[in-house]
């Protein structure tokens, strides 16, 4: 729904029935906001790492779910965000939030622009194969420049949190989760934009029938370039955050293994919905927490298990079915008619 | 370099691509028919190493039985996985690639758990063990038997592809699914038994490899990449379009690693992006 169609609900309804149907939102928030202080300080770490691959999952969904390009090639952008960070505190000493963010985001969707160029000059599996291999390419970069390693090892090491410039203040984990919650809230909110601007319909159009929308007079590689970049930023600041939060980044952060991660939740939590990325990042996440006190080893298996039933057997993901059971119980208990 | 060193790395080169031959031939054409990267590929000849390492090595029984039952093992998983699932997710690319992803994932961690994350050192077939002199040069026969083996895979490959009726039907679906299927011809069945082939070659190469590669649990993914290059450079679709890829790939590994060990893995990517941009049908591929 767009803005003005917002808007329009909100002025129509009364405002028992915008409360149920706005209320996952508002639960979610309030959820977000109350919940982590009262875990342990491992548990308060997930919650931060859920909300970063969520803002990973979200923009990838930007891609694959609304614009259908199935990239294997995301994690080049969150590494290039991340090793940004990474670099500037390894040869520089900066550590400055305010140089390293919107740095990180720049390098992240200057990326994005280098393989756009490159990658959109092919279709279909071509498409697949070649974003898999700039992101294999970058991966190879990582590990042979010495440049982009800590020396004697693999990887960068040693990031300490990011220094806002206010005197006094010192991180902990539930401060630095609130700040990564700040940026997952305007990250979340820009996408709801993106999502439901003009722009993000003729995504969607070009994912349905790209010739159509060609012969409308589209400018289809542009708006596929532009959403390239787009979720090149986002994945910028999920690297970045990343990498405040680990203090390291190696090579593998390049690789196709995390590119999988945004895949896996982008199907598992619904694609091309505004919740269902961070559905799934939330389940892949806690699951992954949990999973890893009980099996640590059979945590992978877990994991393409519930790819492949997903896949199979919920194609629509979780947020399909939780907006249905939401709707059946707001028709059964408020009357909602939607 | 001198020529002692650059025969051995032409041998070396040459049965790194035949084994690279086995397992792209039929992501190649398993690309072709159906339209989708098998990205548990490479999964399905790791554990067809696994079963050739227990048989041959764990239970002591003959090398070549361990070939042929690491084939089938292979195969039927294959089988399992089109049957199962594929076929489910008819036309709906995207999904189909990520199911593959997926039993990567899962093949992988299973035969983690099977098999635990200890190396296996290379085993054959006793006859084959020792090493050729000839010269200055001592190589082992196991790589002069798998180039040998690939050459003959090929041919029987190529044999069967372009001058069976099977072969036909199959290059036919490629071209054209809509009028294969108005012919009468069950396309489903087609794919069905490609995809089971594909599945038992990389199973077969996943035990003549370990001869030489040895088997560990990295190795599914490790062989995955280098044959999508090989598709990708070599063409899909077409067994001549493999092997040429194969080779190629092969002889850039051996002789990347000789001259500049630093560059080689990026040579490759490299090799396989400016493909992709200047020549998507691969060198001696099918057009699209």
């Amino acid at each position: 729904m767009t803005i003005a169609e917002l808007k329009e609900t909100m002025r129509q309804q009364p405002w028992q029935v915008l409360l149920i149907r706005f209320a996952p939102y508002i639960l979610g928030l309030i959820a977000l906001v109350i919940l982590p202080p009262f875990f342990s300080t491992p548990i308060q770490g997930i919650w931060t790492k859920f909300l970063i691959f969520a803002i990973f999952a979200s923009s990838y969904d930007l891609a694959y779910g609304h614009t259908g390009l199935l990239s294997l090639g995301h994690a080049a952008f969150f590494g290039a965000g991340g090793y940004t960070i990474a670099v500037l505190n390894l040869h520089y000493g900066i550590d400055s939030l305010w140089i390293g963010l919107p740095l990180g985001i720049l390098v992240g969707a200057l990326t994005a622009v280098v393989f756009g160029l490159i990658a959109l000059r092919v279709l279909g599996p071509f498409f697949l194969m070649i974003t898999f291999a700039l992101g294999m390419l970058t991966f190879s970069i990582a590990w042979n420049v010495r440049w982009l390693n800590t020396p004697g090892m693999q990887g960068i090491t040693g990031v300490p949190l990011p220094d806002l410039g206010i005197p006094g203040f010192s991180w902990s984990t539930i401060s630095f989760y609130y700040f990564v919650l700040i940026i997952f809230l305007l990250c979340f909110f820009l996408v709801y934009r993106i999502m439901n601007s003009p722009f993000g319909y003729s995504l969607r159009g070009i994912r349905d029938g790209e010739p159509r929308l060609r012969s409308l007079g589209y400018n289809t590689w542009l708006h596929k370039y532009l959403i390239i970049i787009i979720t090149g930023a986002f994945a910028g600041v999920a690297g970045v955050l990343y990498v405040y939060y680990y203090g390291m980044i190696v090579p593998a952060h390049l690789a196709i293994g995390t590119s999988f991660s945004p895949m896996i939740m982008v199907i598992l939590g619904g694609s091309t919905t505004l919740l269902g990325p961070v559905i799934g990042a939330a389940v892949i996440e806690f699951v992954g927490y949990f999973a890893s006190i009980f099996t640590p080893e059979r945590w992978p298996l877990i994991l393409g298990g519930i790819f492949v039933v997903t896949i199979m057997y919920a194609p629509g993901g979780i947020n399909i079915h939780l907006s249905r059971l939401w709707k059946r119980l707001g028709e059964r208990y408020g009357s909602v008619k939607s | 370099m001198s020529a002692e060193a650059f025969v051995l790395n032409l041998l070396n080169g040459l049965s790194y691509g035949m084994v690279l031959f086995l397992l792209a031939s039929g992501l190649s054409i398993v690309l072709g028919l159906m339209g989708i990267w098998n990205l548990a590929h490479g999964a399905l000849y790791m554990v067809a190493g696994y079963i050739g390492w227990t048989i041959a090595v764990h239970l002591g029984m003959n090398f070549w039985l361990a070939v042929l039952l690491g084939a089938i093992a292979a195969g039927l998983i294959g089988l399992g996985i089109e049957r199962g699932f594929l076929r489910k997710l008819y036309r709906q690319v995207n999904e189909q690639v990520l199911l593959t992803f997926g039993f990567l994932y899962i093949l992988t961690n299973l035969s983690l758990w099977v098999w635990t994350g200890r190396f296996r050192v290379p085993f054959t077939a006793p006859a084959l063990a020792g090493s050729f002199i000839i010269g200055d040069i001592t190589y082992p026969i196991v790589r002069f038997e798998i180039i040998i083996i690939g050459i003959i895979i090929a041919s029987g490959l190529w044999w069967l592809q372009e001058r069976t009726r099977i072969g036909a039907i199959v290059r036919a679906g490629m071209d054209d699914k809509e009028m294969t299927m108005g012919l009468g011809i069950n396309l489903d069945r087609v794919s069905m038994f490609t995809f089971l082939l594909a599945a038992f070659i990389a199973g077969f190469a996943g035990v003549i490899g370990a001869q030489f590669l040895g088997v560990y649990s990295g190795l599914g993914l490790d062989m995955l990449l280098p044959a999508l290059i090989v598709v990708i450079v070599g063409g899909m679709g077409t067994i001549q379009g493999a092997l040429f890829g194969a080779v190629l790939i092969g002889l850039i590994d051996a002789f990347g690693r000789a001259l500049f060990p630093q560059l080689a893995m990026f040579t490759m990517y490299l090799l396989m992006i400016v493909i992709l941009l200047v020549r998507p049908s691969g060198l001696v591929g099918r057009r699209i």
